[in-house]
This record gives structure tokens, sequence and C-alpha cells, in this order.
């Protein structure tokens, strides 16, 4: 029987963790992964780990706070969390969320409707602390008593005050790292209030105030990719050698002569990659250099720093350093002179630079952005290549990023091209802009820290693991290969994490990959297979 | 009993309030920076895509070609959200019957009161009240089956906020507080619709004295107690969240619904959000007070370690 957990429990002064995760109470999944004791007992925190590390929250630790040296520090962060709020709420400092946050934090009717829209609740089992009200009621709670001085007014109505602590404030850090700001809960609110933005603004808030967020986004995040070009270390010559090397490897491999033009200025595009894509899944940015040939489009990669890695973690904690991250994309496209920027698969890339920075490119930075997925379309019922969709005869289903779906509301075209060149496709349930995140969202799938990818997997990307399975229900056993088409870098890394740790591969015959690959796999005049099914 | 000058007064100074209430929650919410661009699909509006979310991002360089806008659609699928509660009905069907039938109360006894200034009218212009017999009795079912549901309603949400422990913990004493003044309207009207022998008639004619400024207005107990507990709830009503009424434009038209591209006049506003100092504490941004937010949105960050 889980423990209630009252929103004042967040301030609980002890050390102790607020719930426990217990195997149990997680929503079962299909055959062959409902046996019992599976999954084993999720990662314990070691010793040392709990005598170094703030570990106060679910028994996972994602972001590895150092516990406070003294009750001076302590102060010194809740001070800092208050004049964080009161930032959050002023023009100068957030012009760039305040109506939303406003009406996010003012509106809501604590009807609980959008509680069942969220992914993470529902798979643990609705814990408490995944609501996805949770965090924002204790936030806008903090918010009317620090920043707009109401807690008076709410002790008359008898409203129950959270206190700010030391206990709150880090609890709360790492909560709101168990969201993955997918925006399903936004959908499904009647009255249009944003959880996931105000977990997105609690992120912010910690992050351009106190200082403090995560070193996958930070750190090794935006500020490596500012200074080297990319949150992989890649710098511009490794970048250059890496991509000759896939050329090389492709043509040989393939029998399809593939060359990557680089920095050409006044090209028509300018495709800018996920780099990490080129370390992890080299086949996607492979697949883009050989229908880019085919078809015979003017295009150029760039080994500018700022203009090759289209990742952009700002958009998952910190408006400042999102907005760098996109004038340097924009300035690279400029340098160039090109007609457009494409975005690769990947579907953070596609919000933070098609709309989020929409309205801080002004100028000549304000130059034509276009999706991967309009892109490939016109490729594909271009004419210009040949296709033989017999090549991709074995059940496919597709993964909707919540990013480049529900977000940006772009559904058909990836469809048009999978029903066309996949003839076992089907849909997962629900899909499109009412599709369950990967899990991966909101940074979650570059974050590993201390136990966390356990968490991921089991938590967070339970629920899309349930669907994969059911997509393929009538074909589960492992002699038939299957695909799961996710046109996202981060999405796929997630699910790279998750078939790893349940061993879908082995069990039921999963892989997953991009939505190029599918493309070039299908091509009449490439012989060899492209995708391959080896582990 | 009340009577005389006071209820002019009363009445038309609480209906003043109500508007600069309404008028100030409008202005407070539009007068708002402009934000990002944060939309949320599906986005109805976009012609011939809208219904299953798609956006113009799913035309091949959507630059180029022209916006297509369907004025209906969005008007369509907010009739469906306000008068039948969509997301309530999709997302939680516990909630839903008891949230639509208090909210079609308050719509019901909204539509009673413009034709209880037709009725006032009417006998204004010196028809006798035999005249407004059909209009009385339209508004007689309509209030009687509005007070009905909206007491069902509200009832219903008491019982489920205090008995369901998802909402009980989140429900302040205010909303349970919000939920009975509402109560209390439906109550004391449906008490004086029942109780008194003409009420229908007796509104009408309480309307048409209020209108006319007549000083020997003179009403029933248990309508005065009716109109008084509703004209106080409608000065309350702005200052609560329960304004989600207006909230709920901007909700969806200036945030989810926002898909607008720059314009001329967006661009000055941004540049003048974007000219002004900024004082976040974190070194990674670099802020002082006087370094404007483009000036450090355009440069690189350094490096800087988290705790
Ligand atoms: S966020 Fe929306 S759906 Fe969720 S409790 Fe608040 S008003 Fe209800
Ligand atoms: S944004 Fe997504 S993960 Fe976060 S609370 Fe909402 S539904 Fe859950």
């Amino acid at each position: 029987m889980k423990k209630r957990l009252k929103l004042t429990d967040i301030s609980r002064e002890e050390d102790s963790q607020l719930t426990e995760i217990v195997p149990d109470d997680l929503i079962p999944l299909p055959a062959p992964y409902d046996k019992p004791g599976w999954p084993a007992d999720f990662q314990q925190l070691t010793a040392d780990q709990q005598q170094r590390l703030v570990c106060n929250l679910d028994g996972f630790v994602a972001l590895g706070l150092p516990r406070p040296r003294n009750e001076a520090e302590e102060k010194k962060y809740t001070e800092l969390f208050i004049s964080g709020m009161n930032k959050l709420l002023s023009r100068e400092n957030n012009w760039t969320f305040l109506q939303p946050l406003l009406l996010s934090l003012d509106y809501c009717a604590r009807c609980q409707t959008c509680n069942d829209a969220c992914h993470v609740y529902v798979a643990s089992g609705k814990n408490d602390l995944y609501r996805p009200t949770y965090r924002s009621e204790i936030f806008r709670n903090l918010v009317s008593r620090h920043a707009r001085r109401r807690g008076k007014l709410r002790g008359i109505f008898g409203g129950k005050n959270v206190d700010l602590n030391w206990s709150t404030i880090s609890r709360l850090y790492e909560l709101s790292y168990r969201c993955n700001l997918c925006r399903r809960c936004a959908q499904a609110c009647p009255m249009g209030v944003d959880n996931g933005l105000i977990t997105r603004e609690i992120r912010k808030l910690f992050s351009q105030e106190l200082g403090w967020a995560p070193q996958e986004l930070h750190e090794k995040g935006t500020v490596l990719q500012l200074k080297v070009g990319s949150p992989t270390g890649m710098s511009p010559d490794v970048l250059r050698d890496n991509v000759a090397f896939l050329d090389d490897d492709f043509s040989t491999s393939i029998g399809f002569n593939v060359s990557t033009p680089w920095d050409k200025e006044g090209a028509d595009v300018l495709l800018i990659h996920s780099a990490g894509d080129i370390l992890s899944f080299p086949e996607s940015p492979a697949a883009f250099s050989i229908l880019c040939q085919a078809a015979g489009i003017d295009w150029t990669l760039s080994s500018e720093i700022g203009g090759y890695d289209g990742v952009n973690y700002g958009l998952f904690y910190d408006d400042i350093q999102l907005a760098r991250i996109a004038v340097r994309h924009a300035e690279t496209a400029r340098k160039l002179n090109v007609n457009k920027i494409v975005m690769g698969e990947c579907g953070h890339q596609h919000k933070a630079l098609m709309t989020v920075a929409d309205r801080v490119l002004t100028g000549d930075l304000n130059i034509p952005r276009e999706s991967a997925m309009t892109f490939l379309e016109d490729i594909v019922f271009s004419g210009k290549i040949n296709f033989d969709p017999s090549k991709n005869d074995f059940p496919v289903t597709l993964h909707d990023p919540c990013n480049i779906v529900r977000n940006l509301g772009i559904v058909g075209p990836q469809r048009r091209i999978l029903r066309y060149l996949c003839p076992q496709f089907r849909e997962m349930m629900p899909h499109g802009v009412d599709n369950y995140c990967c899990g991966g969202g909101g940074g979650f799938s570059v974050m590993s820290g201390v136990n966390f990818t356990n968490w991921k997997v089991n938590i967070a990307g339970r629920m899309k693991f349930k669907q994969v399975l059911e997509a393929f229900s009538d074909r589960p056993g492992p002699e038939v290969k299957k695909y799961v088409c996710a046109p996202c870098l981060n999405c796929k890394l997630q699910f790279r994490d998750m078939f790893s740790y349940y061993r879908a591969g082995e069990k039921s015959g999963i892989k997953c990959g991009g939505l190029a690959e599918l493309i070039v796999n299908a091509m009449a005049d490439i012989k060899q297979a492209f995708i391959s099914w080896e582990e | 009993m009340i009577s005389g000058i006071f209820w002019p007064v009363f009445v038309f100074s609480a209906i003043a309030l109500f508007v600069i209430g309404t008028a100030y929650r409008v202005l407070s919410l539009s007068r708002q920076p402009v934000h990002l661009r944060w939309e949320l699909s599906p986005i109805p509006h976009v012609k011939g895509r809208g219904s299953y979310g798609g956006s113009d991002f799913e035309e091949f360089e959507w630059w180029k070609g022209p916006r297509r806008r369907s004025l209906l659609a969005p008007l369509a699928y907010m009739a469906v959200e306000i008068f039948l509660l969509r997301s309530v009905f999709k997302n939680n069907k516990r909630l839903w019957p008891f949230s639509l039938g208090m909210h079609l109360g308050v719509y019901l006894i909204i539509l009673t009161a413009p034709l209880y200034v037709a009725v006032a009218i009417i006998l204004a212009g010196g028809m006798p009240s035999s005249d407004t017999n059909s209009l009385r009795e339209v508004t007689y079912v309509l209030g009687v089956t509005g007070y009905l549901l909206g007491i069902s309603g509200v009832l219903g949400l008491l019982v489920l906020r205090s008995v369901v422990n998802d909402l009980r913990s989140f429900t302040s004493a205010s909303g349970y507080f919000n939920l009975a003044f509402l109560g209390a309207v439906f109550l004391s009207g449906i008490n004086a619709c029942l109780s008194l022998p003409d009420f229908t008639g007796t509104v009408g004619q309480y309307a048409k004295d209020l209108i006319t400024l007549d000083p020997t207005i003179s009403i029933p107990f248990l309508l005065s107690l009716h109109v008084i507990i509703s004209i106080l709830f409608l000065i309350y009503l702005p200052w609560t969240n329960m304004s989600h009424f207006i909230a709920k434009y901007f909700t969806y038209h200036s945030v989810r619904w926002n898909d607008a591209p720059r314009d001329a006049k967006m661009d000055t506003e941004l540049r003048r959000l974007m000219g002004r100092p900024v004082s976040w504490s974190a070194g990674h941004v670099q802020a002082d007070g006087d370094r404007s937010w483009i000036e450090i949105a355009t440069e690189k960050a350094t490096d800087e370690k988290t705790p």
C-alpha cells in the first residue's frame, strides 16, 4: 500500500526520502516482461552516495547535488530561491515566459484532470509524487507566499503553507527532473494550465539564479557546445574526420559512392544534424547524405562551431543558454548564405529552433527553418529516387517525438513516407499528437547520473515500452525482426537504454532507428541492405 | 424588507464592480509582454489540418505558402469545450457529470438574465403583464433547470472534493468556500422560485423597477435573499480563480494556439524587452543588472561548476 503524500511533506526537515518506488506498484508489461520478479529490484544507492549526495526524494538520484556544508550555505540557497521566484515574475528577467507562467500559476482549478494523461504518474502506479500537479502546487504555494506575500491571506482561508527550507528546495530541484516536459498533461487541462511549463520554469529558476543544473545539460551540454561546438566534445576537425570515415565506410558497405559536402557557401540547404547521431547512430547522418546526393539537393553541412550540432539543451532548463545556442545556429546559416536550415532528426532541435527561438532570431537571423520530416517527404515523393518497398517488409511502428508532433504539429509527412515504403507499418495507440513520451524527454536521454537510468527505463519509459510491445503483439517472438522508427536522436537514445535494459532485441527482436534509414533501405538502386539487425 | 433606492444603487454598483474586476483581469492578462512561442497541438484554426493536430510546418517550405486559417473551427472547438467540457469528459469522467451540471447551471441562469430584461422592457413599455406570459414560461423552465443542475453539480463536486483523496489534498478552504458560495446562489434561487407564487412575474417587475429607477421598488424576502447572494457572488467572482472564463481565452489564444510568426509590431516590442537589463544571479548568465537580455544572449557562456 503506497503512502499518501501531502504537499507539506516536501518540506519535512529530516533527511529521509519522501516515497519509495516498489516494482510491484508499476503498471504491468506484456509477456515476456511480466514474469514475477521482473524487473529485478532497483539499483540501490550506495552508503557513500547517500553520505555525499542529497538523496531525499524517491530513492533515485539524477542530479547528484552535494549536501550543504553548513547552515549558512543552506540559507544562501534558500534566499537565492526567493529572489529567483521574484525574477520569474518580473518582466525584465522573464519576459520570455511571463504570461504563460502567470496563467498556469493563477488558474488551476485543482481538478486533477491532467493526472492520468501523465505517463510517469500512471506508469509509477499513480505515485502521488509524480502527479503533474504535485510539484506545480508546491511551487504555486511558495510563489504565493514568498514572491507575492499572500501567505497571510492563505492562512486566513485555511490553506496550508509549504515551508521554504533546504529540504524543500533540494527536493523540488530533484523533482523538477522527474517530468519529461512532454506537455501531455497541458493538452488534457481544461484551463490550458501547463504543468510542463511550470516544471521548466522551476528548472530555470535553479539554473539562472542558483546556478544549479544537471552536469549533462549544462557543463557537459550547453557550455561545452558553445565552447567546443558540441556536447559530444567533437571539435570541427574530429567531426570532419568522423564523417569522412562514415562516407568511406558506407560507400564500401552498400556500394553507393557517398560524399558529404562541407561549408558550401550559397547552398540551398544547411542541414544541421544532432552530432550525437554521428557517434551513436551513424546510419542516420549517412542516410541523409545518401538521400541528398541521390535526389540532387544543393546542400551542405557546416564545420563552424555552433553550426554542426543541432541540439539545444537550453530548451530543457535555461532561456539564456537556449537563446545563445539558437543565435549561433542562425549565425552559421547567415554566414554561409544558405536559403534554409533543415533540422536533423532531433525533436528538441525542431522545437528550439523552429518555434521557441523564433522571437529571438530577429532581423537577418530569421532564416527559414524546415523540418526533417517535410524535407524527407519532398525527397521521397519527388520521383528522383526509385524505391522498392518490399525491401522494408518487416513490422514497423512509429514513435512520435513530443517536440515534433505534440509541440510543432508535424504529424502527417512521416506517416505518408512510412505508409508508402513500409508494407507492415502499424500505429501505436495512442499516437500522433496524443502520443506518449518515450521517457527520454526534457533532457533525460542524456542524463544518467547515479542511478537515474534505472528510473528512466522503469518508470519514465515504461508506458512507451508497453505501447511498442502492444504494437507488435501480432508478431511477438524474436524470430521476426521489428523496427521502431523514432525520428529523434534523444528518443533513440532512450529506446536504446530501454531495449538494452529489457533485452528487447534478444527477447522480442525489436530494434530502434530513424526515418532516413528506412528510406535508404527501400532504395531500389542500392542492392545491399542498409539496415543492419546485428545488435 | 429592503426597498426603495437601495436596490438600484446596490445592483448597478455591483454590476459596475463586476465589470471593473473583469476589465482589470483582462487588462492585466493582456498587458503581459510578448513571450516566446509555446504552442501546443491541436491548433484548430489551421485549416484542413487542425482536426488531427497538424500545423503549417507540415508543408514543404511552409514559409512560402499562404497561412490558411479557419474561423469556424476554433469557435466550434471552444463551443464544445465550454458547453460540454470536452477535456474533462475525455480525461476525468468521474468529475465530468458534476462539473457539467454546475457549468450548465451557470449558463442557463446567465441566459435568463437577458430574458428578464426583455420582460422588463415590455412592462416598461406599458404592455400588460399577460403579454410576457410565454417569455416568462421559457424563462421559468430555464431558471428551474439551471438551479437544479447547478445544485446537483455543486453538491456532487463538494462531495467528491471531500471524499476522494486526490481531490481533497489539493482543495483548500477557499476552494470549498467558492463552491459553497455558488451553491448558495443556486439554492436561494430554487427556493425563491418554488416558494413564490409568481416568481418570473415578480422578477420581471423587479427588473422593470430597476431599469426605470422606481423609488418604491420592493420585493419579497426570499427574492431579496437570492438577489443579494447572487450580486455578492458577482462582485467576488473576478477576484478568484473562478475567473478562469477570462483566463481561458488567454491560455488558448495567447499560448496554446499562438503560432503567429513575428511581425513589425512584435519586433518593436521584442527589441524593447530585449534591451532591458537582466539581474539573474547565476555565474553563467553574466548579468550585472546593467547588461541587457540581448547582450547576454548573444555571447558565449563561460565554464561554471554546479555544486
Ligand atoms: S492543471 Fe488543469 S487539469 Fe490539472 S488540476 Fe489544474 S486545472 Fe485541473
Ligand atoms: S509534462 Fe509530461 S511528464 Fe511532465 S507532468 Fe506533464 S505529462 Fe507528466
